[in-house]
């Protein structure tokens, strides 16, 4: 970003010009010279010299040695100061917005290069991004809060897990395996899932609307998100139909199952709405537009920290929902439900990819 | 056919005049707590205790509603709360749960049934409408 060394455009109409390589010149002045009415007086001074250089004839600006005449050039010298000194002022300012700008464009770029020198050094770690720097993740400072970070790296090799642990679970169900071989297969894949809810409370206390907004998530299945994770109750719609056939005693716990799951939804869910009104009333206590808010402010802090109790609360649900369908079904069909959620699970990831990735209509 | 039996009335050791909420809820006054505490356990079927303004305490509560069961909720002040933990803790030393008692804490049939964890697991497993029928807290 060089400017040209040398380049000022006379205007005489104006009577005023740019002297660009001055900026330079107000930087040191600026700098070096601290008493603003000094360095004031030097910018006349060079303003002036420059001046004379440039102008020939039908000089506007009286040189300050030119004392004679002053009697019949007292209001002229006037008029001819106010128009100088609003030169000089014009001049100045353009400077500052010229250095301002400049300033903020090297900052834009400053900015470009470590997000892309952030990324790279992601990838590098492994890390799962979830769709590039989004302003949830920085705090504050613009430092990526480490309970944050460390989740992503947790859940990228969680997912990997995940995705070997299918594998594993088609070949077992394929393959002519016991029912206790089998059995440990599937106790494996329930323990992981348990492991994802021990990792999402951790950084719930971290930061508890990472969670809630399931930024680790694909954006499809964030459209499904309840409580910074699945619903319970349509984890076991799509699992039923994927479970025939299954006894008649089976359908009737499986439905009990559904049930109840969907009543402690609600209570969940109600409680969430309190929540959301308890918070909204103290954050709009006393008058709004007096200006001094910060009590009302802290004290919805201390409301919103029951957030963290729904989270865990939720996802207790779902390991208590998956733990009572392993009851329910047979290691054989719990097998192929655990593979059924799976498979659902990379649908909807994939759907997100396809969404993403499609030609639209320009707008 | 059985005509629904109510509840039996409890003595309201302190009413807090001011009280929006439903009726069979009080708040503790600052004369003793601990003993009406206890009184107030034994002589529901269904108790919550909860920290006034608790939201989990609403999640119970709802739950509870939509089985059949219309629960007592009695609310602790703040400055309350450390007294009135202790006493129950006293109490629960005898049961199995030797641990720490939380609130919201749910007491049926007059003993400490646990916390929302507790009654979620055991939703979920089927088991509480049982454990509520047992209690007397309700009927067919």
């Amino acid at each position: 970003m060089d400017f040209p060394s040398t380049q000022f455009v006379p205007s005489r109409m104006m009577g005023t010009y740019e002297p660009i390589h001055q900026i330079g010149m107000w930087g040191e002045n600026f700098k070096s010279i601290g008493n603003p009415s000094i360095s004031a007086s030097v910018i006349v001074e060079v303003d002036n010299k420059l001046e004379n250089e440039s102008e020939t004839a039908s000089h506007e600006m009286p040189a300050p040695s030119c004392k004679h005449d002053q009697e019949a050039s007292k209001p002229f010298d006037k008029i001819q100061r106010r128009l100088a000194q609003n030169r000089e002022a014009a001049r100045k300012s353009r400077l500052r917005k010229k250095a301002y700008v400049q300033q903020l464009e090297s900052s834009r770029l400053k900015l470009i290069q470590l997000e892309k020198e952030l990324e790279q050094a992601r990838e590098q770690q492994g890390l799962y991004i979830g769709g590039g720097l989004e302003a949830g993740h920085l705090g504050f400072s613009g430092v990526v809060n480490p309970g944050i970070a460390a989740f992503e790296m947790e859940y990228k090799h969680w997912m990997q897990v995940q995705n070997r642990q299918l594998g594993e679970l088609r070949t077992a169900l394929n393959a002519q395996i016991s029912d206790i071989e089998l059995r440990i297969v599937v106790e494996n894949g329930m323990s992981h899932y348990f492991e994802l809810f021990r990792m999402k409370s951790t950084v719930a206390k971290a930061d508890v609307f990472y969670v809630m907004s399931g930024t680790w998530k694909t954006s499809a299945e964030r459209f499904f998100s309840w409580i910074g994770g699945f619903r319970p109750s349509e984890l076991l719609k799509v699992l039923v139909a994927q479970l025939d056939p299954l006894t008649d005693q089976q359908i009737f716990e499986v439905c009990n199952l559904k049930q109840s799951c969907q009543q402690a939804e609600d209570a969940l869910s109600q409680g969430m709405e309190k929540l959301q009104e308890t918070v909204s009333a103290t954050l709009a206590a006393g008058q709004l537009g007096q200006g001094t808010y910060f009590p009302q402010v802290a004290m919805a802090m201390e409301k919103l920290e029951a957030l963290v109790c729904f989270v865990n609360q939720a996802d207790h649900l779902r390991q208590e929902t998956l733990q009572q369908m392993s009851h329910i079904l047979t290691t054989r069909q719990a097998a192929r439900g655990l593979l059924a959620l799976g498979e659902y699970i990379q649908r909807l990831q994939d759907l997100s990819t396809l969404w993403a990735t499609h030609p639209r209509e320009p707008a | 056919m059985q005509q629904a039996i109510p509840y039996k009335s409890w003595p309201l050791p302190c009413i807090d005049a001011t009280s929006h909420r439903a009726r069979s809820t009080t708040t503790l006054g600052h004369n003793g707590r601990g003993k009406d505490v206890l009184n107030i356990v034994s002589e529901n079927a269904v108790i919550v205790l909860a920290r006034k303004g608790c939201c989990m305490s609403h999640v119970v509560r709802r739950l509870l509603l939509t089985l059949g069961v219309n629960p007592a909720v009695h609310e602790i002040d703040e400055e309350d709360e450390a007294g009135v933990l202790n006493e129950l803790g006293t109490i629960c030393k005898g049961t199995e749960n030797n641990k720490m008692v939380q609130l919201p804490a749910v007491f049926i049939g007059g003993r400490l049934f646990g916390g929302l964890d507790k009654v979620m697991a055991t939703h979920i497993s089927g088991d509480l409408i049982p454990v509520l029928k047992d209690a007397g807290a309700l009927w067919l």
